[in-house]
């Protein structure tokens, strides 16, 4: 149990090794890390961002900068900086002075910002050693709806998505404890949402007791507000058109596996912060599910549109609020034109010439029929001609002028004949406008490496050699993008 | 002692013996910090420190290098602490941390001398060993500032246990001795490191952060 659920996880190492490597072009990567880089190409998609009042490359402007024609209030950040450091919000100025006032209360002068630029233009938040520019930039004021939930700060929504396909999401809430950033280290909750509906299911924090990095507690309400509220159950807004944004700035970003952080703005709306190329695995904890199981799934799937990859991952990956998970999670993808092997009557499991008793062939997905189907030449092929014969003796008759009379020579064959040979029942099937009845036989095929035994009906060759039918289709989800490659 | 073949001519071809045993130690340390990243999970400050740490170590001895470890931490903590009131420069506060430093081993030299606190014989230390371990203080306080206090206590823990484990295992007679004698482990060293770097499973810090996944039962796919 333990084991099986651990391989669904994400670690450090096959994220770096298999996802951010692979995945992440150092141009993309390159460009996720560079904050004004960012908001230049997703301002060209048409996707918001908070808006840049200055920016401060050098000492020379930093001496220039009018203080004055500043609003406010604003938030001076670095240009590359990690992990949420150096961000200085600013909440209001101090009436008739050079002075801001910081969320805790603190007055900042005029100095103590220009030391702050300092520090940000010589790279000390910033990642290397390298020099930095400092971007003074519009503070989001938060959504009133989100606001009731957070101490002073922003909630910032992280969603990570692979392949066009937002496979994950959280809402990081400031906390008194955290000093209003959303930075978990620090102490801010971290929620996980259903990606189906947007709708919060499992909050933790940071362990404060524990010195040991990294250890969870896992709560269900806010922990230092006036007012604690409840987490899990709460719908964040617009859902649908925060992970549109998601999948869109990875399609701009060329990032194949990206973590998107969204705020809500009570005016604009939604607002992307930042692109993040190596997003952290705590999202793992928030939603009690693995990365890595869901990542598999999409692996290699083909999405052809944002909506399809939205359209994708809510099936998959929503609904642990409302369904019940086994029914969905469980499934695989398949497509209309499923790749599957056939195994003939000859094959034997672990012989050793098993390749020649098999083959390979296109399965035709069709949710009209509820039995599977095979054409008559390929159950021939597969080692039934002689059962095929054998029906050919019962001299059924070519067509039935109603399905009741079919079912009659059905019911009589069944009381008349022993059950023997491999024809395990007659049903009756509606073919090229005729009611006819045919053998069922078992036939055991591989679907995306499952093997199965399924009961097929032989039909008159058609243009499908294989259909698979509803009945054996209650484990899949079916890819329609493929349908007219 | 006498040496293989190989190991001899190389030592009679102009390779220092010192320089020799000091390389492989190099290399057994790297691997060691390389093991201890990404099947332990542990974080060091990069793989320089822990490498020069380790050595240094081996030659003040582990309590004496662990003393002076402490000492050097604790200085850097309060000229931090002190300075941080004082609206500086990066790198100039930097500089003001070394001076302090510096001014704190020697008064440490002279309370030890005094005072012996368990520590004799600290003369003898090399002066090259001590500066070593003093260039942790950069590497405390650029994690402080770039990360936090807690974070960067814990990278400290972690590097000095790695440098800790490396001493010991540089400084067993038997392994340095068989190292020398066993050239051919060195192309082996790489081969192995190349394969942890090819390693995509869970650390075992990963096993105790995502336990609660695992335990959660409500929620399992399959």
């Amino acid at each position: 149990m333990f084991r099986s659920r651990m391989n669904e996880v994400l670690g450090l190492n096959r994220r770096n090794q298999e996802y951010v490597r692979p995945y992440n072009h150092p141009k993309a990567k390159a460009l996720a890390d560079n904050k004004i880089a960012t908001k230049k190409l997703l301002a060209r998609e048409g996707i918001q961002t908070s808006e840049v009042y200055k920016l401060i490359k050098n000492r020379k402007q930093l001496a220039f900068l009018d203080w004055e024609s500043l609003p406010k209030s604003f938030v001076i950040k670095p240009n590359q900086g990690t992990g949420g450091n150096g961000i200085l919000v600013l909440y209001g100025r101090k009436k008739g002075e050079l002075a801001w006032i910081r969320p805790g209360g603190e007055v900042l002068s005029k100095k103590d910002l220009t030391l702050h630029i300092e520090n940000i233009l010589e790279g000390r938040f910033s990642m290397g050693e390298r020099s930095d520019i400092a971007i003074i930039e519009e503070r989001v004021r938060t959504d009133s709806f989100l606001k009731q939930y957070s101490y002073k700060g922003v909630p910032d929504l992280r969603i990570i998505c692979f392949n066009l396909v937002p496979i994950m999401a959280m809402i990081r809430i400031p906390t008194r404890r955290s000093n209003g950033t959303a930075n978990l280290h620090s102490g801010a909750i971290c929620t996980g949402i259903d990606i189906g509906t947007g709708i919060t299911t499992y909050s933790m924090h940071m362990n404060n007791k524990s010195f040991l990095s990294d250890t969870y507690e896992m709560i269900d309400s806010t922990q230092d507000l006036k007012i604690n509220k409840k987490l899990s159950g709460v719908q964040i807004p617009n859902w649908d058109k925060i992970l549109d944004i998601a999948v869109r700035c990875q399609k701009a970003s060329k990032l194949g596996y990206v973590g998107v952080d969204i705020a809500l703005d009570a005016d604009k709306g939604p607002i992307v912060f930042e692109l993040n190329a190596r997003p952290g695995l705590g999202i793992q904890v928030a939603n009690q599910a693995g990365l890595r199981w869901r990542l598999e799934k999409i692996k290699g799937l083909s999405v052809k549109s944002i909506k399809h990859g939205i359209r994708v991952a809510k099936n998959l990956f929503g609904g642990e609020v409302e369904d019940s998970i086994e029914a969905i999670s469980g499934r695989k993808v398949i497509n209309i034109n499923e790749k599957i092997t056939l195994y003939y009557k000859s094959y034997k499991e672990g012989s050793k010439n098993d390749n020649k008793d098999r083959e390979i062939t296109t399965a035709f997905v069709d949710t009209g029929m509820i039995t599977s189907r095979i054409s008559r030449s390929y159950a021939s092929r597969s080692g039934y001609f002689e059962t095929m014969r054998q029906f050919d003796f019962l001299k059924c008759p070519k067509e039935f002028p109603t399905f009741k009379d079919a079912q009659d020579y059905i019911d009589e064959y069944s009381k008349n004949s022993q059950p023997d040979g491999h024809i395990i029942r007659l049903a009756k099937i509606f073919e090229d406008g005729q009611i006819v009845v045919r053998p069922v036989i078992i036939i055991k095929i591989k679907v995306s490496g499952e093997v199965l035994d399924l009961e097929m009906i032989v039909t008159e060759d058609t243009t499908h050699s294989v259909i698979l039918g509803r009945n054996d289709l209650k484990d899949y989800l079916i890819d329609t993008s493929k349908t007219f490659k | 002692m006498t040496y293989t073949p190989f190991t001899q001519w190389m030592i009679t071809t102009g390779v220092p013996q010192q320089v020799l045993e000091l390389l492989l130690a190099v290399m057994i340390v790297a691997t060691i910090v390389s093991i201890a990243r990404y099947i332990i999970g542990s974080k060091t400050y990069g793989i320089y420190a822990p490498i020069i740490l380790a050595i240094a170590y081996s030659y003040t001895g582990l309590k004496y290098g662990l003393a002076i470890t402490l000492i050097v931490i604790l200085t850097t903590l309060l000229s931090y602490t002190i300075l941080r009131k004082v609206r500086m420069h990066y790198i100039a506060r930097i500089a003001v941390n070394y001076c302090l430093l510096s001014i704190m081993l020697v008064v440490f030299f002279i309370v030890v001398e005094r005072f012996g606190l368990g520590l004799e014989n600290m003369t003898n230390i090399s002066g090259l060993a001590v500066i070593s371990i003093a260039a942790l203080s950069d590497f405390f306080i650029k994690q402080y500032v770039k990360k936090s206090f807690k974070s960067s206590v814990l990278v400290l823990l972690g590097t000095v246990t790695v440098a800790a484990l490396g001493w010991f295992i540089i400084t067993r007679d038997a392994v340095s001795e068989y190292f020398l004698n066993n050239l051919w482990i060195v192309p082996l060293l790489i081969v192995f490191n190349i394969l942890i770097g090819q390693f995509a499973g869970l650390r075992v810090k990963d096993l105790f952060r995502f336990k609660s996944i695992s335990q959660n039962k409500d929620n399992v796919q399959k």
